[in-house]
């Protein structure tokens, strides 16, 4: 009874208590909205500079067929203006031609090489690539059709209806975990400080109550705090940004308190570090905001330097993140993802001795 | 005594180099309300969460009905109510779920209405211990020390920090457990408190008890007796005044004449008809019985509070 009866009173405070609510759903609602509505699946477009200063006949000819490009959008100027707009980084890239680059097929003369400058926006190198890739093509298709070579490659391109895996349906599950995360991290190191500062602890302490009843009460509450969570974070993403859920509920529930276990530990290590309420911000984004920022939950981590990538797999996040990602958007089943399962148990494991070791709900026996 | 509900023998603490209890032994009866005064830094909180089990004895031993403190703590502890001398409680509770709680960690269920109507907070039953004042807090502090019907209950300076009217209604909630039979063991360092609640006080200081006795019995160690002031309207023969039963001594300065006397009951009647042999009025008499304070001064030589 003693156990119930603390869980329902556990539970009521953690409503009740703004700040918990915050980390709980307001924050990840908000990043759902933010990246859900900037959308990284729109096409990309690739500012391009042309530079030509009185462009021949057939060199306008192919200006036009570059502008044709669907990622493309053409900006013509002097190279002066340009180059200022690509410093500015409103370019990312700048094609400076000479006048004639595209020989006139009427005059009989030899054709000479002309030579094609780039400015290429290192910062966004990438687009830049892109771009002289483009125009290298446009170029060397040219360079056969002034020769009159034959076809001998055509690329048949053909679209195929696919389960689409949006930005967003990447985003949400990513979301999940890192609020889970965020949940049990915070709501215990914050609360149990401050339960240790003001002598809560102590007042409990003269009850006849065992400390593992309160502690038990306390992760229990979490633990269901946890799976309402994940369903109210993944129904929004479902009914606001139609994102789908292909995998099974009940695996992504055990995902989630598996999850949910692991980061409370964490929490109750936090508390056991920290002397004061204070203190408890400064260690817990120690250790939580490396983690939400490269464990790809914005962004795949791919893009990221590969030692870091190495580095990131071990933390326990990457896993955590990585595998409610695929069977929420793949749809994978309990063997496909136990190799992340084996990592979290290991980090549930080593947290919680850790939180053992560290957390004292008695005072120091002197 | 056979009917000590409690028996405190030798208790130590030590912390390092230092001695915050040396070495303490007392007994609380059944019933009575046991007062331990002393100035800050006494040993007084470390005495008293030594016998409520949540300190550890350096050496020594706690009875306290029957059971051994540090072999029975559970045992005990479900017999006691504490409050603390620093501690709050839970946010998010209202005062009824808050009762409620502590119930549970009993293992009791508990009218929570009934015991906030006892400590008059029966009006904030929804509030937040927050929206609370000092006093309102202590008063939900002993509310939450009496859920499990305790058979002693353990008082940590609840008054120290509150208003002159709001100490008086602790004082008469004070009274009215104590009423019920209830053991009460409290600590203070008002004078005044354990003069009006105690049966009897034990005095600490430095660590050690060093007097313990009923307040009557310890306002007999300072043993000035009262001292009587008045005012008169035309010199008065001082020397006649010494010699006058049950007064120790005289001396007057202006219009005002000092007496000492340790029966004043003796002293008075006879001073009235002195004055009025003499011709002379008295005015603006006041009368300052010893006081713990004074007791504590010829103790130690110095001031309680300082
Ligand atoms: N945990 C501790 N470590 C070291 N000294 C302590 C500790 N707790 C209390 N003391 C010291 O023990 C002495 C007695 O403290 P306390 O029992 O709280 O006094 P009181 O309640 O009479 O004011 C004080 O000098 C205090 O500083
Ligand atoms: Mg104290």
């Amino acid at each position: 009874m003693t156990t119930r009866i603390l869980t329902v009173s556990t539970l009521k405070m953690f409503v009740r208590n703004k700040q918990s609510l915050f980390f709980t759903l307001f924050m990840p609602f908000i990043f759902i909205g933010i990246f859900g509505l900037i959308g990284f699946d729109k096409p990309q477009v690739i500012d391009v500079g042309v530079v030509a200063q009185a462009p021949s006949a057939m060199t306008q000819t192919f200006i036009d067929a570059l502008g044709k490009i669907s990622v493309f959008k053409i900006h013509r100027g002097t190279a002066a203006t340009e180059k200022a707009a690509l410093q500015k980084g409103d370019r990312d890239a700048v094609f400076i031609l000479p006048n004639d680059l595209m020989p006139n097929p009427t005059t009989t003369s030899a054709p000479v090489t002309q030579t094609v400058t780039v400015l290429q926006n290192i910062a966004r190198a990438q687009q830049a690539q892109t771009a002289i890739t483009i125009l290298n093509q446009l170029l060397d298709k040219t360079t056969l059709q002034a020769a009159q070579a034959p076809t001998l490659f055509n690329v048949d391109i053909q679209s195929v209806n696919a389960k689409s895996v949006k930005y967003i349906d990447f985003l949400v599950p990513g979301i999940v975990a890192m609020s889970v995360m965020q949940m049990a991290v915070f709501s215990v190191a914050f609360v149990f400080t401050d339960y240790k500062e003001k002598g809560i602890l102590k007042r409990l302490l003269a009850t006849p109550m065992k400390p593992q009843q309160f502690v038990a009460a306390q992760v229990m509450t979490r633990l269901l705090v946890a799976i309402v969570q994940t369903f109210i974070l993944l129904l929004f993403g479902m009914l606001i940004f139609h994102t789908h859920v292909y995998g099974s509920w009940l695996l992504i529930f055990l995902l989630v308190l598996l999850g949910a276990l692991m980061f409370l530990g964490l929490g109750f290590t936090i508390s056991g570090i920290a002397k004061t309420v204070d203190a408890v911000p400064a260690i817990a984004n120690i250790v939580v905001f490396p983690m939400m920022f490269l464990s790809g939950i914005f962004f795949p981590t791919s893009s990221m330097p590969a030692w870091l990538q190495k580095i990131v797999t071990y933390l326990p996040l990457q896993p955590f993140a990585t595998a409610l990602r695929n069977v929420v958007a793949n749809g994978d089943g309990f063997m496909a993802i136990r190799t992340n399962l084996l990592w979290m148990t290991g980090w549930a494991i080593v947290l919680i001795t850790l939180a053992v070791f560290t957390f004292r709900f008695e005072e120091k026996r002197v | 005594m056979t009917d000590a509900i409690i028996k405190v023998t030798d208790l130590k603490k030590v912390y390092g180099e230092f001695t915050a209890v040396d070495g303490v032994t007392f007994e609380v009866r059944q019933g009575e309300t046991f007062g331990i005064l002393g100035p800050n830094g006494a040993g007084k909180t470390t005495t008293m969460e030594m016998m409520e089990g949540l300190k550890m004895m350096s050496s020594g031993s706690v009875i306290l009905d029957g059971k051994s403190v540090a072999k029975h703590v559970r045992e005990v502890k479900s017999i006691i109510g504490v409050q603390l001398q620093a501690s709050s409680f839970f946010d998010y509770l209202s005062l009824k779920e808050l009762v409620e709680t502590f119930g549970a960690l009993y293992g009791q269920k508990v009218d929570a209405m009934e015991l906030l109507r006892e400590v008059q907070l029966e009006e904030k039953a929804k509030s937040q211990v927050k929206e609370l004042s000092g006093g309102q807090k202590q008063r939900l502090s002993i509310a939450v020390a009496l859920v499990n019907k305790p058979k002693v209950v353990f008082l940590d300076e609840p008054t120290t920090g509150l208003d002159p009217q709001a100490r008086r209604n602790l004082w008469d909630l004070i009274g009215i457990i104590k009423k019920r039979g209830v053991t009460i063991v409290i600590t203070t360092h008002y004078m005044e408190e354990a003069e009006v609640l105690c049966d009897r006080i034990a005095i600490m200081d430095h660590a050690k008890i060093i007097a313990l006795d009923t307040p009557l019995n310890l306002l007999k160690l300072a043993d000035g007796g009262a001292t009587i002031e008045f005012h008169i309207n035309k010199p008065i023969d001082v020397a006649g005044l010494k010699g006058l039963p049950g007064v120790d001594d005289a001396k007057s300065e202006d219009h005002v004449v000092f007496l000492k006397s340790k029966v004043p009951a003796l002293a008075l009647p006879a001073v009235f008809t002195f004055a009025q042999q003499a011709g002379v009025t008295i005015q603006n008499l006041q009368m300052q019985q010893p006081t713990l304070e004074d007791v504590f001064l010829k103790l130690t030589g110095r001031r309680l509070r300082e």
